[in-house]
């Protein structure tokens, strides 16, 4: 129980970090902490059948469910895609305005009118 | 070659193309140009054929099931393409395709480009195919990740900011996507839409509220990609500045694919109907407001975008009210009553994927021709493209095409799709915000096209001005340097071809409709009485009072106090902040209306 409520706190860590950071670059934090709180749900449950590793030889049965581990290495990957584009993206911001701080970059951007 | 392979040979294909792409990217200039070409085409040309072959099983009704690369079924990867992923591969590479075409000429190019653009393609296809929550997860990741670069390829800082709050709402809702998959895994321990909703109905409460706060959390991510309405924040700045054949793509095709392969997973899973409903309800209230937003809007490709919003609150109007009667009743009459809806809406989606695509392309033809974007400034834009070489008006007549179909104006294919939608709505109160839409539509498109009128002075009521004496300045001479460039051939091509579609969806559309509502499972003849009904004479009366009150709400714009309402809503205060407040709170009501 209380690893899950760890992992909700993460979560809310994560989510309250990407509203309320006004730093690109923590909000790309944020979001990489709200995609690790869901990684370790994933893992957390997928250790509930067992803890052995998960080697089908015909005698280990108490193995933790192989699936969800394979799931969240799909998921991380594709978190690091996001936080490299989000951070490519965060450097082109800073460097068209000298800033990286949202509300600074929508002001010199003319509140997103081009 | 099998049933099979022919399946997923539309995914596949273009990871093929964009793979011969990339390939350039190592080699000298003029073979990269021929490898991004061929690319291309095995990308964007080469699907059309498994799915012309698939055609005659598809559109009966079959199916084509299995596990990607014939794995075993407790660990392989499920899809299944049926008539609606069919229908969903033809709404997709019929935009990709001219939109590719459009970007030879008005940018952007390279192989990196296009090798993106095909990644995205095959995530389309791959996501309409889905059947299994987690690839369903990697397929819309995919398709996103794609379209945040994409947007960024038109070099605007304003995109980079566009595309960066579109990236993190997006990842964020993602993430509760993947929360409502890991309760659906821990209910039923299985990632199959059939196998989840069987592990599903075996539990003595079908999950509980757990499953319905997995459903909730799933739909709502889903509904963020589709802008439905209090979603839709990330859309317009996205969609507007974007290169003008990626915003075709985005606003034609990626906003209804998530959409409709969302269908799947409702009608299977408790609380599915409900949610449907409740999408559908929020649709219909986004019709009339996105309009009255665009309406407001002078950036003729920000007027565009939000009228995606509006018109994909048709399309989930309709979807919703299906999803829902099929989700009650999947054996019975309210399966086939539902797929008339769904095959309305899909209707629609299509109808909107060529108009709108058209209109993005024939627009962004105009605007860099007339390096004008502004269209209380922009005037004179028939000779604005005559200057710039256009001796035949192919872009002011697609212009034409595009703006009469999303006005509804017969013979084009969005009089046929809204005339479906209202047959088939007939009776709901959606029925009457979507007609009160429609006026909206008019309104804003009569705005739009003041574009093609003559500079001032303006006493002529004329809409369009090919006649325009050529002595009277315009803005194109205020911008030389952009206004002497030609319009390039593939710009002509690619809207041409899109107007001929819309003109022939118009034409055909009794048989479309046919065809639609039985590949996605309606009795047969569901359709007859509207093909019967569809240019009666009620019905064209009802187009000429929608004309009609269009152009009086447009007088009623134009007025001072219409001009300051306007002006409050254009600038009206949006933030990032507002986004993540949408996706949470939304989510909320949702979780909060399924488990009360």
């Amino acid at each position: 129980m209380i690893a899950r409520i760890l992992v909700g706190l993460l979560l809310l860590t994560g989510l309250a970090t990407l509203v309320a950071r006004r730093n690109l670059v923590k909000k790309v934090f944020g979001l990489a902490i709200l995609n690790s709180a869901a990684v370790f749900l994933f893992v957390m449950e997928g250790a509930h059948s067992g803890q052995g590793a998960p080697i089908v030889d015909g005698s280990a049965l108490q193995i933790v469910d192989p699936l969800p581990q394979a799931l969240m290495l799909t998921a991380i990957v594709i978190g690091v895609c996001v936080t490299a584009l989000a951070l490519a993206i965060a450097a082109r911001l800073h460097r068209a305005t000298g800033s990286l701080d949202i509300d600074v970059i929508k002001e010199r951007l003319g509140n997103g009118h081009d | 070659m099998g049933m099979t392979d022919l399946a997923l040979a539309p995914a596949i294909l273009p990871l093929v193309g964009a793979a011969l792409a990339l390939a350039g990217k190592t080699a000298r200039p003029a073979s990269a140009r021929t490898l991004e070409r061929l690319g291309a085409f095995v990308g964007l040309a080469l699907p059309w054929l498994p799915l012309v072959l698939l055609a005659p099983s598809i559109l009966q009704g079959g199916a084509v099931e299995g596990f990607v690369g014939g794995w075993a079924p407790s660990v392989g990867v499920a899809f299944r393409f049926d008539g609606m992923a069919w229908l969903v591969n033809l709404l997709g590479f019929a935009v990709a395709g001219p939109a590719w075409v459009h970007a030879r000429g008005s940018g952007p190019r390279g192989s990196a480009f296009t090798a993106l653009y095909l990644v995205q393609a095959s995530a389309l296809a791959a996501t309409s195919m889905a059947a299994d929550l987690f690839n369903l997860f990697v397929c819309l990741e995919v398709l996103g990740m794609a379209s945040y670069v994409l947007v960024t390829e038109s070099g605007k800082p304003g995109a980079y900011l566009a595309s960066f709050s579109y990236l993190m709402v997006s990842a964020a809702a993602m993430v509760f996507f993947l929360l409502g998959v890991y309760g659906l895994y821990r209910l039923t321990g299985a990632l199959e839409y059939g196998a989840v909703a069987r592990g599903l109905s075996a539990l003595p409460d079908s999950g509980g509220h757990a499953a319905l706060a997995s459903v909730a959390a799933i739909a709502a991510a889903i509904a963020l990609r589709t802008a439905v309405m209090p979603l839709y924040g990330w859309l317009p700045e996205a969609h507007a500045l974007a290169p003008h054949a990626v915003s075709a793509v985005l606003s034609g095709v990626l906003i209804k694919t998530p959409l409709f392969a969302l269908t799947r997973i409702l009608v299977l899973l408790p609380g599915g109907g409900e949610t449907g409903a409740i999408l559908g309800a929020a649709g219909a209230i986004a019709a009339p407001i996105g309009v009255v937003i665009a309406l407001s809007q002078t950036d003729a490709k920000r007027l565009l975008a939000y009228h995606s919003i509006s018109q994909i609150g048709y399309v989930v109007a309709a979807w919703g009210a299906g999803v829902a009667l099929i989700a009650a009743d999947p054996d019975g009459a309210g399966a086939s009553a539902g797929a008339v809806l769904v095959a309305a809406a899909y209707l629609h989606a299509l109808a909107h994927a060529l108009f709108k695509g058209l209109l993005f392309l024939s627009v962004g033809t105009v605007t860099d021709v007339a390096a004008e974007r502004d269209v209380y400034r922009l005037r004179g834009a028939g000779r604005a493209l005559r200057r710039a070489g256009e001796r035949l008006p192919v872009t002011t007549l697609a212009f034409a095409v595009g703006a009469l179909s999303i006005m509804a104006i017969p013979p084009f294919n969005g009089y046929a799709s809204k005339a479906a939608l209202s047959a088939a709505l007939k009776g709901r109160w959606q029925y009457w915000t979507l007609l009160a839409a429609s006026v909206g539509t008019v309104a804003s498109f009569i705005k739009l096209s003041l574009v093609f009128r003559r500079p001032k002075p303006a006493a002529s009521t004329e809409t369009f001005s090919e006649e325009a004496p050529p002595a009277v300045a315009d803005t194109a001479t205020e911008a030389p340097e952009s206004g002497a460039e030609k319009v390039p051939i593939s710009a002509k091509l690619a809207t041409a071809t899109l107007a001929a579609a819309c003109l022939a969806g118009g034409l055909a559309a009794p048989r479309l409709y046919r065809v639609v509502a039985t590949a996605l499972g309606a009795a047969p003849g569901a359709t007859d009485a509207w093909s019967a009904a569809l240019y009666a004479p009620a019905e064209l009366l009802k187009t000429a009072g929608l004309a009609a009150g269009g152009l009086a709400l447009f007088a009623l714009a134009r007025t001072a106090p219409g001009k300051a309402l306007a002006s409050a809503i254009r600038n009206r205060p949006r933030g990032f902040h507002g986004l993540f407040l949408a996706l949470c709170l939304g989510m909320a009501a949702l979780t909060a209306w399924l488990i009360r």
